[in-house]
């Protein structure tokens, strides 16, 4: 109910948005306000979570922040969710959003998508360390745990020949694993990752095997802000030549991605 | 005629109150020792201590919301009901309908609303002037205040003796003089306690503001929870925190309504 509350509140609000007058250009308005107002998460560590002082911190601040260094501005960061992360950005409220967004058609649709992406998760398991299972294949019959509504449950469950019983939510799953009822938990690789520096779970376990199914995530300033999304463009092409975000994976100890790891290759 | 009073029977503030002070006494201590219980992680309460300066900022933040939208809508709200009880029929339906809208509308709708579909910046002459999230928070709690001070006070008037109103215009009084000096006067006690409820319930309420992404106690309880590295056993703790927070501040309020209602019974 509350779901179909918000999106219908979203839509009536993005008509709303949609008929204002639109103003000049997005560059020239940071310039001139002198602040740079980054949309980024706050509730997802370690992408971007707070620190006590209430300060937004995480791997995406830092690239917001960079991003602000390069504009000579000042840097303004809004905490977004999921739900009103592509509002917020059509509205004109924040002027970029870094915020763990799945790169998907219909998002193209509402906002714009900064190519190259960014950054890439991937679907992995978490496993209890000393585990027999060293590659994918090994999972063919284990019972795996996993989250109900995770698009790939069935994909991993026909690849590779697990059988996953889906729970809800993250806590469920991770009490399963905990109890010895399955052979490891199968979710997002991010997730995982942030799991995996909680001293719970960093002893007993591990996430030995390479993500699989690449979701590639997107940085995403608003449709029609054509000279922003070039200029995003190029400091995209120029993090993957530096290895900015290889080099950030490491500072928040995030376990490096193939991805991140490909595209610095790819642009060295 | 008495609607105002029968609708918050202070008998059932108190159960509830007692109540829930034991509840979230209970839930808090059995919590905090539970989590205690063996494992390398900080005490809940030394994490509580790190993020209370945090938490207690956004607690801040609910109370500002309450006290401006009571503000409002008391301002509002006394007008509108003056028009419920005006003698002239087009105006009486109409303050009629409205109050009767907003009273019936559910808070969440109205939050939704105005968080949506107000801009979040005005331009007037060329100035901006920032319309933050908060802000439309505190109209949309200001709705619901207006309709319901509105009906407490149409309910105060009624309340007093028809035989002061036949005094008062054997007396000469009109009706403009026989409302502002004879009746108004005597509603204010009257009104007094309902108005102070509706203050606990505004309150209470503001936590909604976290759906709609304003960095209240609420918002924070989730955003400090995932900073924790989302372990579940910090729930209990974390949001019984907020309740105390919340109880510590209505109970005495509540308490203060109870006395009010006891002095000011109407004996008539």
């Amino acid at each position: 109910m509350l779901k179909w509350i918000m999106a219908t509140a979203f839509t009536a609000g993005m008509l709303a948005g949609s008929v204002l007058p639109g103003h000049a250009d997005v560059l020239d308005d940071i310039k001139a306000r002198g602040t740079l107002v980054v949309g980024v998460k706050a509730d997802y560590k370690p992408f971007g979570f707070r620190d006590p002082s209430g300060a937004i911190i995480g791997l995406e601040p830092d690239l917001a922040a960079d991003v602000a260094k390069r504009l000579g501005v000042k840097l303004e960061l809004v905490p977004v969710v999921s739900a009103n992360r592509m509002e917020f950005l059509a509205q004109g409220k924040i002027d970029l959003m870094i915020a763990t967004m799945s790169d998907k058609p219909e998002r193209r649709k509402i906002v714009q998508a900064i190519e190259p992406l960014y950054y890439a998760d991937f679907v992995n398991v978490l496993l209890p360390k000393g585990s027999p299972i060293k590659k994918w294949e090994d999972l063919a019959g284990k019972k795996l745990c996993g989250t109900t509504g995770a698009w790939y449950n069935k994909t991993v469950a026909e690849k590779y020949g697990p059988e996953v019983s889906a729970f809800d939510g993250s806590d469920k799953p991770l009490l399963s694993l905990k109890g010895g009822d399955c052979a490891g938990y199968v979710y997002d690789q991010t997730y995982i990752v942030g799991k995996l520096l909680d001293p719970d779970w960093k002893d007993g376990y591990a996430m030995p095997l390479p993500g699989i199914l690449e979701t590639p995530w997107s940085i995403n300033v608003k449709l029609g802000e054509e000279k922003f999304a070039k200029f995003m463009t190029d400091t995209s092409i120029d993090w993957m030549k530096k290895g900015t975000i290889v080099d950030l994976e490491k500072k928040w100890s995030v376990p490096a991605t193939e991805y991140a790891a490909r595209m610095h290759e790819k642009y060295k | 005629m008495l609607r105002f009073s029968d609708a918050f029977a202070p008998s059932a503030v108190r159960v509830t109150s007692r109540a829930a002070l034991a509840v979230s006494a209970l839930v808090f201590v059995g919590s905090s020792a539970m989590a205690a219980a063996g494992s390398a992680h900080d005490s809940v309460l030394t994490i509580l201590i790190r993020w209370a300066p945090l938490l207690l900022s956004g607690f801040l933040f609910n109370l500002l919301i309450s006290v401006l939208s009571m503000a409002v809508g008391t301002l509002a709200g006394i007008p509108l009901g003056m028009m419920q009880l005006s003698s002239l029929r087009p105006l009486a339906r109409l303050g009629y309908y409205l109050t009767q809208f907003f009273r019936n509308a559910p808070w969440l709708v109205l939050l939704f609303i105005c968080v949506m579909l107000l801009p979040f910046e005005f331009r007037v002459a060329g100035l901006r002037i920032p319309f933050p999230d908060w802000v439309k928070a505190v109209v949309g709690f200001s709705l619901p205040a207006m309709a319901n001070v509105s009906e407490i006070l149409r309910g105060a008037v009624l309340s007093v003796p028809t035989g002061q109103w036949e005094s008062a215009e054997s007396l000469g009084f009109n009706r403009r003089q026989t409302m502002f000096q004879i009746i108004l006067p005597q509603c204010i006690k009257r009104m007094l306690p309902p108005w102070m409820n509706l203050y606990s319930l505004i309150t209470m309420s503001t936590v909604t503001a976290s759906v709609v992404g304003v960095s209240e106690m609420l918002t924070m309880t989730a955003q400090v929870h995932a900073a924790e590295g989302s372990r579940p056993e910090l729930l209990a703790p974390l949001y019984s925190f907020a309740m105390l927070c919340f109880f510590v501040y209505a109970y005495p309020i509540g308490k203060w309504t109870e006395y009010l209602e006891r002095k000011y019974q109407v004996k008539d």
